[in-house]
């Protein structure tokens, strides 16, 4: 078919109006940041919230993607730069918003993810290897494959309304599983 | 017009939570050229959507594809969709990368996850998920 544009990929992404700021940066910083880690070009249109990335190589701008998307998903560019640093860390979102028929609701759920003063996300965090970020309807996190597949349940858990020492007591269990397991894993 | 006149196929790759398949075909995705899914590389039911599994698998669809004169593939990503989760699994990411590495040009790159107009009724009944 055209296969004289082959060699170009174009992905596009829509991300809400109020982190086009986070993703642009003072004076662009944040952009040209991106641009330079990754070699690819982002135009970014900040009346629709319309991100397109453009590149030679379709690998990096699937990986631009996911770092935008990050980015739109709450997280600051410093953290969300976390995904380029080895190929294999990647973006997990969990969306809320079929679990909650209110706003108060939805804000209960964010309360028991996050924890007083952040506790509980921080907890969560320090023992599975993970950045996460609760945002809006969204939690987030960033990690490698096996790290997200325990922070996820986590997540799931309190959201279920098991209590929080329980899912600590399983994410100290997973972490012991988890030494132990990264031989079988890979084999 | 591609460097040396090689052939193009789709690669359809199918990540779920629970498994990944990757599917290469000719342009008019009528025929299938090699196939490969999470059971056939891992032991373990659960690992068959690691993307561990799903970059072994792209390196032998990639190996099979080229045997058969395929330089390089437009790639179509699915999610579920429909009633379950709309991002692709785990296993998505992975497969393009190591089809890209073991030397396959990738070209377009879809998300082909089907999306109800509103379809069908979520999984869970009125009281939502109970344990």
């Amino acid at each position: 078919m055209e296969e004289t544009v082959i060699t170009m990929a174009i992905q596009e992404i829509k991300i809400s109006s109020n982190r086009i700021g986070a993703l642009i940066g003072k004076a662009g910083s944040i952009k040209r940041e991106i641009e330079e880690k990754t070699g690819v070009s982002i135009q970014i249109d900040s009346h629709e919230g319309l991100v397109v990335v453009e590149g030679d190589d379709p690998v990096r701008v699937l990986t631009t993607i996911e770092l935008v998307r990050a980015i739109s998903r709450g997280f600051s560019p410093e953290r969300a730069f976390r995904l380029l640093e080895d190929e294999e860390v990647m973006l997990d979102v969990i969306d809320l918003s079929d679990l909650a028929s209110s706003p108060r609701q939805l804000e209960r759920l964010r309360g028991r993810i996050i924890g007083k003063g952040g506790t509980s996300r921080a907890q969560i965090e320090d023992m599975t290897g993970t950045s996460i970020s609760v945002y809006g309807k969204t939690v987030a996190i960033i990690g490698l494959p096996g790290q997200i597949k325990t922070a996820r349940s986590a997540v799931e858990m309190l959201l279920q309304g098991v209590p929080h020492e329980h899912v600590y007591a399983f994410l100290d269990r997973k972490k012991k599983e988890a030494k132990h397991d990264m031989l079988e894993y890979y084999y | 017009m591609a460097e040396e006149r090689g052939k193009w196929g789709i690669a359809h790759i199918f990540a779920s939570f629970n498994n990944t398949i990757i599917t290469i075909t000719d342009l008019s995705g009528a025929e299938t050229v090699t196939k490969s899914s999470g059971g056939m590389v891992v032991k373990q039911d659960r690992n068959e959507s690691s993307p561990y599994a799903a970059m072994q698998m792209a390196a032998t669809v990639a190996q099979n594809a080229r045997e058969k004169g395929i330089t390089g593939v437009h790639v179509r990503v699915r999610a579920p969709g429909r009633g379950k989760q709309r991002s692709p699994g785990p296993g998505a990411q992975a497969a393009i990368r190591a089809l890209a590495r073991a030397g396959i040009q990738i070209g377009r790159i879809e998300d082909v996850t089907p999306v109800p107009h509103d379809g069908i009724r979520g999984k869970g009944g009125r009281r939502g998920r109970r344990v």
